[in-house]
């Protein structure tokens, strides 16, 4: 097998140390909100000059597995997703936190994860470059439909009423409306701000919301009635809870290794799609947002399934699958390396090297992520006189580094005030989320394809991939009502 | 009393941790002149894209050569100007520098922005990539003039970059010039318009080289011209519009500019740092790695007459289309 012979090559000293270094790196990074992986890597890239090109790519292919990773860690402790992909981690991680299961949390984050990106590391070196085909039958007209498949459960995404989260989706795809439209050039709702042009940025938003609302939340408690949580929050979780939680860690490593080959969606949306597949055939659907396990297990699933999934069409195609791949593909060129069908057949070596980088670092944060969760979820312990403010310091921070623009830090806080007051009235933070993640795609994905129908939109009848997510959809929406009526008729 | 301490020094870890990674390098300054502080570069893109990597690419042997330190600035909004304004703001001493494309011209050809072509004097410039026409190979456009002959009957779907952009206006501009028409179909960037050209969702795309290189050399697309006034020497047998009497020549033009009213022979020094910077087999093997060659690289007087001819026609064509008074 020359697949297991070629482990030798991440053995040797250096590059071990490299991935190992680069991983807890990229958990740090990962976990700080505001500062992504794609922006680690784009700063080291320079440095790897002086790298070998395979230790040099191995090396940011594990920042990318940890960043991933690592963005659950705040997420679930603070309510402050570390990173984009980890906004739905939050949903039910923080609630379990809250209710001194940060331990568990953070473990079945770490188990999930590793299992979501191994089997996608796995797919990847098998059946890249077939799949990577699929990015080629993915136009315009198919992303629409996969968009309103996604948008399909909004209305049941938390478990807060229905309505609600709908009044809560329509926010969010009306904050990813603002900036300048894509096909028209139009600017909307910008109100001559640069910084908005190019519409809100999606990380002061994601702060305020969760974090800075929390905050908010926390400081309207009375100090008497606080309970103060138990040292057993610190325990893992047990092996019925991961048994429990086998078919959804597998469901959402398929939704996210699919959703990451697709070049235009990564992280964030598979563990939003991960994250409601979950809660649709989950026997405890009363319990997601209110710290379900099987909420935690599924986005974090998906969205590390997805690093593999991305790196698909990032290596096979040259076309990055996400944000952070781009750069990665920045850090081939700079290498004078290229990615695309003769990295497969020309430099084998440099391909089992990132296969093996990612996989070693799967097994490194694996590690670092229970044995840390012992540590980590501590936090969860610190009164909350002292742990919130020292969070508010982090979200102005985060929102700020971002891009050194105080228009975020003004975002972060707007959305922290909203969100607060959203909270009060009744309203989940997960569907506002799910529309901006989705809005842009909607409308971008919806204009396009008129352009590419020349304005007949029953050109949708003709794309069979479309279609089909049309009918999910329909099935996804109607299916109840319709076998709800079918009873009561025989019934009466 | 040992727990209080232990969520003491947590919550303190908390704040320092937040602050990793954003305080920018300071370093001594050295006793010479100019310069006398760090060089900063101011970009308009994000960490990671083209722009940004070739302005680091380019900063690590200009740190050696200047014997100071250099580091970026990412102010992104409104196609440049925002980075525009913030280069306004600064003193024109040279230590602020301004990485300048075509987004940056056509944003100032279109009016309202923060500052003027006048205002700035090129340094140096770092890349030059021409667009290329492509069509997917098993379409039937097999020359330039196939696709200009099908456009007449249907509006060819010709994918690119946001509205407004060296793109959109290059696509509009060989239309005119061809006397053909297209559909500007906008994507996201390049991959996204590289894979829907694959996917046949659209005719035709103008794309730099090295986006749709891996697929044309595995028979995915086909190129019909090159938009420049001298063929490439990758693509030796790709006619250029020009050859074909279409007067539409443009490129993603990339280069350093400093404000105008920085003395002389500071404008001098930073050329020259920059200059033996790109020479530097560090910044020559990475425009091999991005199909580029030497020939990107031009000092001050060249670079300052091709900003001010780009933004001549940019505005030109903007008038001209109706997308600009």
């Amino acid at each position: 097998m020359e697949l297991i012979s070629k482990i030798t090559l991440i053995l040797d000293l250096t590059t071990f140390l490299l991935i190992l270094g680069s991983t807890i790196v990229g958990v740090l990074i990962g976990a700080l909100p505001g500062l992504s992986s794609g922006m680690a890597i784009a700063l080291l890239l320079p440095f790897t000059i002086y790298l070998e090109p395979n230790q040099a790519i191995a090396a940011m292919a594990a920042l990318y597995c940890g960043g991933t990773f690592g963005g659950s860690i705040t997420a679930i402790l603070i309510n402050a997703p570390g990173a984009p992909p980890a906004a739905a981690t939050a949903f039910d991680g923080f609630p379990m936190a809250q209710n001194g299961q940060a331990g568990k949390a953070l473990g079945m984050a770490a188990v999930s994860s590793v299992i979501g990106g191994i089997i996608s590391l796995i797919v990847l070196i098998i059946f890249a470059p077939t799949l990577a085909k699929i990015a080629y039958k993915f136009g315009p007209p198919e992303y629409f439909a996969l968009a309103i498949f996604g948008l399909s459960m909004l209305a049941s995404i938390s478990s807060k009423s229905p309505i609600k989260n709908l009044i809560g989706g329509l926010i969010g795809l009306f904050v990813a409306t603002i900036g300048v439209h894509l096909t028209t050039g139009i600017s909307r709702f910008t109100f001559n701000i640069d910084e908005l042009f190019e519409g809100v940025s999606f990380v002061p938003v994601l702060i305020g919301l969760f974090a800075m609302s929390e905050i908010f939340v926390q400081a309207s408690k009375s100090e008497l009635l606080l309970e103060r949580i138990k040292f057993s929050a610190i325990k893992l979780p047990s092996l019925t809870e991961f048994k429990n939680c086998g078919k959804t860690i597998l469901r959402s490593t398929g939704i996210g290794t699919f959703i990451g080959i697709l070049p235009a969606e990564g992280g964030t949306v598979s563990a939003m799609i991960g994250y409601n597949e979950a809660r649709r055939w989950s026997k405890n659907k009363e319990n997601f947002g209110k710290g379900e396990i099987e909420g935690v297990a599924a986005p974090e699933a998906a969205n590390n399934s997805a690093t593999g999934g991305a790196m698909i069409p990032t290596l096979a195609l040259g076309i990055p699958g996400s944000a952070t791949t781009a750069v990665i593909l920045g850090g081939f060129q700079i290498h004078g390396l290229r990615a695309g069908p003769y990295l497969f057949e020309q430099q084998p070596d440099l391909l089992y090297t990132i296969f093996y980088g990612m996989l070693l670092a799967n097994f490194i944060f694996l590690v670092f992520g229970l044995l840390g969760a012992k540590i980590f979820s501590r936090i969860s312990l610190i009164p909350r006189g002292f742990l919130w403010p020292s969070v508010f310091v982090f979200c102005l921070v985060g929102s700020y580094g971002l891009s050194q623009s105080m228009v975020d830090v003004y975002i972060m806080l707007i959305s922290g005030v909203v969100g607060f007051f959203l909270r009060r009235a009744g309203f989940s933070p997960a569907p506002i989320i799910m529309g901006i993640v989705l809005g842009q795609l909607v409308e971008n994905s919806l204009a396009q394809s008129i352009i590419i129908f020349d304005q007949n939109l029953f050109m949708f009848f003709t794309r069979p991939i479309a279609m089909t997510f049309f009918i999910l959809t329909f099935l996804s929406l109607f299916y109840k009502p319709i076998k709800n009526l079918l009873t009561e008729r025989k019934s009466t | 009393m040992i727990k209080k301490i232990q969520s003491l020094f947590l919550s303190f870890a908390l704040i320092i941790t937040s602050f990793v990674g954003l305080g920018q390098v300071a370093t001594i300054a050295v006793a010479d002149d100019f310069p006398s502080k760090p060089i900063e570069v101011v970009t308009h893109a994000g960490l990671g894209g083209g722009t940004d990597t070739t302005a680091r690419m380019l900063l690590i042997r200009t740190r050696k050569n200047l014997k100071n330190n250099a580091y970026i600035t990412p102010k992104k909004g409104d196609g440049g100007n925002k980075a525009m304004s913030y280069v306004k703001s600064k003193p024109r001493d040279g230590h602020t520098v301004l990485a300048i494309t075509p987004t940056h011209l056509f944003r100032m050809a279109r009016g309202g922005a923060a500052l003027n072509i006048d205002d700035f004097v090129g340094v140096a410039r770092t890349t030059v990539d021409p667009i290329v026409i492509f069509v997917n190979a098993k379409s039937p456009y097999k020359t330039i003039e196939d696709l200009i002959k099908a456009g007449n009957k249907k509006p060819i779907k010709y994918g690119g970059t946001n509205v407004g952009s060296v793109d959109h206006i290059s696509g509009l501009i060989f239309a005119r010039e061809a006397k053909t028409k297209i559909a500007f179909v906008p994507f996201e960037g390049g991959g996204a318009i590289m894979t829907n050209l694959v996917g046949a969702q659209i005719d035709a795309a103008g794309l730099n080289l090295d986006e749709g290189k891996d697929q044309l050399e595995s028979g995915e697309l086909r190129v019909l011209a090159v938009m420049a006034d001298e063929r490439l020497s990758a693509l030796p047998d790709t006619p250029t519009l020009k050859e074909k009497g279409i007067n539409a020549s443009f490129a993603t033009v990339r280069g350093v500019v400093v404000l105008k009213g920085t003395p002389a022979d500071r404008i001098a020094k930073l050329e020259k740092g920059f200059l033996k910077a790109m020479a530097h087999p560090v910044y020559q093997n990475y425009l091999t790695g991005a199909g580029l060659d030497a020939s990107s690289v031009a000092g001050s007087a060249a670079w300052d007459a091709e900003i001010k001819k780009i933004y001549k026609e940019a505005r030109a064509a903007l008038v001209s289309l109706g997308l600009a008074k």
